[in-house]
């Protein structure tokens, strides 16, 4: 037995000292009796000689008394040593509980009947080890999923451990990052004594992380730069969980056809996980609506690639894929304990038709590449009726001028194109004219010049722009080093340029790029480019991972705000205008970058799942090797054999008082 | 410098010597004279005193028969009847004369304890009955209240019609002190030289005992007549816990921690206590009634009308 109270044992002496003698002095003091009046008080003198006859034993019940009280005061005070039974390692530890809070935690096999989660009896193997820390030991709470995140300091304070882990540790949706909880553990039990590392987990984790551990073995030369060194650590490992059987969807996509972009097709993976067949129902949704459902089997670690084509696209862009049991099946191999890979989410990106207005003389080139686009709603008129009717522009989305300059830029949002524009009323300043350039270089990061080629393009001449960067205009083609073709950003709007003419009825030598794939394919670019959609736009992304999404047409903006699934909003940074997105939770988010005045800029909706193989495979390991070396069993953790003594020293004592209570009201020991 | 807690009175009235306005209500002398008729049914005879007390062996005119005492003189035994009957029974005989009674109340701080009815209450009730039959049977009756002195007296009367002026006396008679039966007894024979019955009634808690005080009437030649009063609560006392136990006329403190061992001890002290004064009574064949003050006074009052004694 120990005594691992906070108080020293030479000051609980002098305190026990001071109680007993106040006890004592207690019982000498004389007591301060009820006055009472009798008629004739020689009776009662009468009685109390023949009593005083038996005072020795009178003096021995009132002994007894003190002793009943000193006894209860001497197990008051030894419990406040805090004795604890057991092999209690006296070498203060400092212990970092890495509890795994990943998706896989939250499969519900804690118990044998399924009403506890994996996440709950980690919980509980976390308060017991915080309840058998020593009195010196130091603990911190580490919640451990796709980021390493420290609950709580190092401290001795075990009921606030325990409420931390009660109240702040629950599994997220992301899969569990283990290289990079054991580093940040490690971190912080760098230079404390005796560092331990106890890892709470179902170790469902990729082989690759675990392999990247290094216990200090391996050769200067051999080391992996990359893994984490946790040679001056002792690490042990609690397993939970229970069951293997899964079936869930690993990937979910979609993608509008680009020839069409009404119609899409969506990509499903699901495997089985377990060791028995299974059977699942899938149903794929767009919003409420079911758009397909079917009966799927899955042998053992099975897995399905399922694509549906051309599905037409309704109004809802929210697409669900659904595993659910199939109808009138028994529960055997048609559920699983893990619910949450049993839906996937996606969208579509938001399309609508555009309105455009040809401002032209008859162009057939440009009229002929604007009708292979479907999702266009065009418009033609002269250069003339334009000029005597400017407000023609101001229900369209783009405007296409062509060959021509107006005096007044239609105001925005509409979005515009320019081919050759002229003259000191052109949107970008026009610094010359080149004869017969060559397009040298183009952007080719630039979505309007997505899967373009414009090598050996003839062109007769051209102007040369001389566009400013601090305006955000850029140059998407050069000539040797003259920007030919520009694009910038107008507020809401865009604006491009070509600074050559089209082939037309006088100037049919003008260029020959209408005559070229690419022209049409920039085209639809363009006008993609302008309505904010990109043909290669994600979204979809797997929780736990850090991606940067474009936000359209965000200048300025350094935050953009997060509406997750559950409806918490978060901030997250925005820098040249791609936000950072981190998805804890499964299902829809709302990203939105506001202006400082709190209007908003731009908006994108994303769709999160855990996509995540390493996850969906539930079985439980009952060992966890890491770095080569298997972490020891948890019968081996000394600590946890400790038997604290004070809860039934005070229940002893509670007891001794009950006694003595009675005893003196039943005239005992009085 | 300790401060004293209030004392709890036991039982006691509030002040007794206040609450005697009422102690003698029309009610109260319908009594009185309903005992007077009783008592006049063992009355013949037409001498100076009209009323006879049975006393055996002085007289020649049979009256009645009464069950054997420890005590009584086997001369007057029945021997015929217990060969009937095989009982012991007495034979009286009635004598007359003229008679002069004492009735000597304890009007000490003892007696002013008890519940509902302090023991004076009822003192004074069960004298002015025993007074008012004297005066009605036209014997001589003297009223003398005593503690640790004799403080008043009300004179030799005679006459029923003087019972008002008794009634006026026991409610305006100064009470309270110690008591010291034998200083008061011996102040009542000096005072007194005709002899007479003395009716004493009281508690008998002397510190100093009741034996002088008796002793001084007898030899003396009175007649004592003992009638113990006390409390049903003062016998079998409700009390626990730590308590400092303070006489009421000493003012003496025992502290004590009373326990149920210990007022059954007490109990039986006091039953003890009570059977001495029997005891002695029955020793020198003094009449003596031991009464509560639960029990009504009429009731105590035909019980010695019954025993004889009081009534010759």
């Amino acid at each position: 037995m120990s005594l691992l109270g906070p108080i020293g044992l030479s000051m609980w002496m002098w305190f026990a000292a001071g109680a007993a003698a106040l006890v004592v002095s207690a019982y000498i003091i004389k007591m301060r009796r009820r006055r009472f009046e009798v008629p004739f008080a020689q009776l009662w003198q009468r009685v109390l000689q023949q009593k005083d006859a038996n005072s020795l034993w009178k003096q021995l019940k009132r002994l007894i008394s003190l002793l009943l009280i000193l006894g209860i005061l001497g197990v008051i005070l030894f419990a406040a040593l805090d004795p604890t039974l057991g092999a209690v390692d006296r070498k203060a530890r400092s212990v970092v509980i890495l509890v795994d809070a990943s998706a896989s935690m939250k499969a519900m096999d804690g118990d044998e009947g399924g009403t506890k989660s994996r996440m709950d009896i980690a919980k509980v193997k976390a308060k017991s080890l915080v309840d058998s820390m020593g009195g010196g030991d130091l603990a911190m709470v580490m919640k451990v999923d796709g980021q390493a995140t420290p609950m709580s300091r190092f401290t001795n304070d075990g009921p606030m451990l325990d409420k931390i882990i009660d109240d702040k540790v629950t599994a997220s949706d992301t899969p569990a990052d283990i290289v990079r909880a054991l580093g940040a553990a490690a971190d912080a039990l760098r230079d404390r004594p005796n560092p331990l590392i106890v890892i709470i987990s179902d170790g469902a984790y990729p082989d690759d992380q675990l392999k990247r551990v290094d216990w200090g073995n391996a050769s200067t030369a051999a080391r992996d730069l990359a893994a984490v060194d946790l040679s001056k650590f002792d690490v042990r490992f609690m397993p939970v969980g229970r069951r293997d059987d899964n079936v869930g969807i690993i990937a979910f996509n979609v993608r509008r056809y680009i020839a069409n972009k009404a119609a899409y097709e969506v990509f499903i993976e699901i495997e089985n996980f377990g060791k028995k067949p299974a059977h699942r129902l899938l149903t794929l949704y767009n919003g409420q609506t079911a758009v397909d459902s079917k009966q799927i089997d899955l042998l053992p670690g099975q897995h399905i690639r399922q694509i549906y084509p051309k599905i037409p696209g309704g109004e809802d862009n929210q697409l669900r894929a659904s595993l659910r049991p199939p109808r009138g099946s028994d529960s055997e191999g048609s559920t699983d304990a893990f619910p949450l890979d049993d839906t996937a989410y996606a969208l579509l990106p938001a399309r609508k038709k555009q309105r455009v207005l040809m401002v032209t003389e008859n162009n057939l080139f440009l009229e002929g590449a604007l009708l292979v686009y479907d999702n266009i709603d065009p418009l033609k008129v002269t250069p003339a009726e334009f000029a005597a009717k400017p407000a023609l522009a101001d229900d369209m989305d783009v405007v296409i001028f062509d060959d021509y300059t107006p005096e007044t830029l239609p105001a925005a949002p509409t979005s515009l194109l320019f081919f050759h524009p002229t003259g000191s009323h052109s949107p970008f300043a026009i610094r010359g004219e080149v004869s017969a350039p060559k397009i040298t270089e183009i952007d080719e990061g630039h979505p309007v010049m997505r899967w373009v080629s414009m090598s050996d393009v003839y062109m007769d001449k051209s102007e040369v722009f001389a566009p400013d960067p601090k305006k955000g205009e850029s140059t998407l083609a050069f000539s040797v080093t003259d920007p030919i073709v520009v694009a910038k950003r107008d507020g809401r709007r865009k604006i491009l340029a070509f600074g050559f003419s089209l082939p037309s009825a006088n100037r049919d030598a003008a260029t020959d790029l209408p005559m070229r794939v690419a022209f049409p394919m920039m085209l639809v670019n363009t006008l993609d480019w302008f309505a904010g959609d990109q043909a290669d736009l994600l979204t979809t992304y797997a929780t736990g991972q850090r991606e940067r999404v474009p936000l359209d047409g965000v200048v300025g903006a350094t935050e953009a705000e997060v509406k997750a699934p559950d409806g918490t909003i978060t901030k997250t940074p925005v820098l040249d205008g791609l936000a950072t997105f981190y998805g804890t939770r499964v299902g829809y988010y709302d990203l939105t970058a506001k202006a400082p005045d709190g209007k908003p800029l731009a908006s994108i909706s994303l769709a999160a799942n855990l996509a995540s193989p390493s996850e969906s495979r539930i079985a439980p390991s009952l060992e966890l090797t890491l770095g080569g070396r298997k972490l020891i069993a948890p019968e081996a953790f000394s600590i946890t054999h400790s038997q604290k003594l004070w809860i039934y020293l005070l229940l002893f004592a509670t007891g001794l008082i009950v006694l003595e209570w009675i005893t003196y009201h039943r005239r005992i020991t009085v | 410098m300790a401060v004293p807690t209030p004392v709890t009175k036991l039982a006691r009235a509030a002040n007794p010597a206040q609450d005697r306005s009422g102690l003698f209500d029309e009610k109260f002398l319908k009594t009185l004279e309903h005992l007077h008729m009783v008592s006049r049914k063992v009355f013949s005879g037409n001498l100076r005193a009209e009323r006879r007390t049975r006393k055996v062996g002085s007289g020649i005119e049979f009256a009645d028969h009464r069950t054997y005492s420890r005590g009584d003189d086997f001369r007057y035994i029945d021997w015929n009847l217990y060969g009937r009957l095989d009982k012991l029974l007495l034979r009286l005989f009635e004598e007359e004369e003229d008679l002069h009674i004492y009735i000597l109340i304890d009007v000490s701080d003892s007696m002013s304890i008890g519940s509902p009815l302090p023991k004076l209450h009822y003192a004074m009730q069960v004298g002015a009955a025993l007074t008012y039959v004297g005066l009605a049977n036209l014997d001589r009756v003297s009223i003398i209240p005593f503690g640790d002195q004799l403080t008043d007296r009300l004179p030799l009367s005679r006459g029923k019609n003087r019972i008002f002026r008794v009634f006026d006396f026991l409610q305006k008679c100064p009470i309270g002190g110690k008591t010291s039966l034998a200083d008061c007894m011996k102040d009542f024979v000096t005072q007194n030289k005709r002899r007479g019955l003395a009716v004493v009634i009281s508690d008998f808690y002397d510190p100093a005992g009741f034996e002088q005080g008796i002793n001084t009437l007898r030899y003396y030649k009175f007649e004592p007549f003992v009638l113990q009063v006390y409390d049903l609560k003062e016998a079998s006392p409700k009390l626990h816990g730590d308590l400092a136990l303070v006489d009421c006329e000493t003012g003496e403190t025992k502290e004590v921690t009373v326990s149920k061992s210990l007022l059954e001890a007490y109990e039986r002290e006091h039953e003890k206590y009570c059977k001495e004064l029997e005891a002695y009574c029955t020793k020198y064949a003094l009449p003596f009634f031991r009464t509560h003050t639960s029990i009504p006074f009429d009731e105590l009052v035909l019980k010695i009308f019954r025993s004889g004694g009081f009534l010759r």
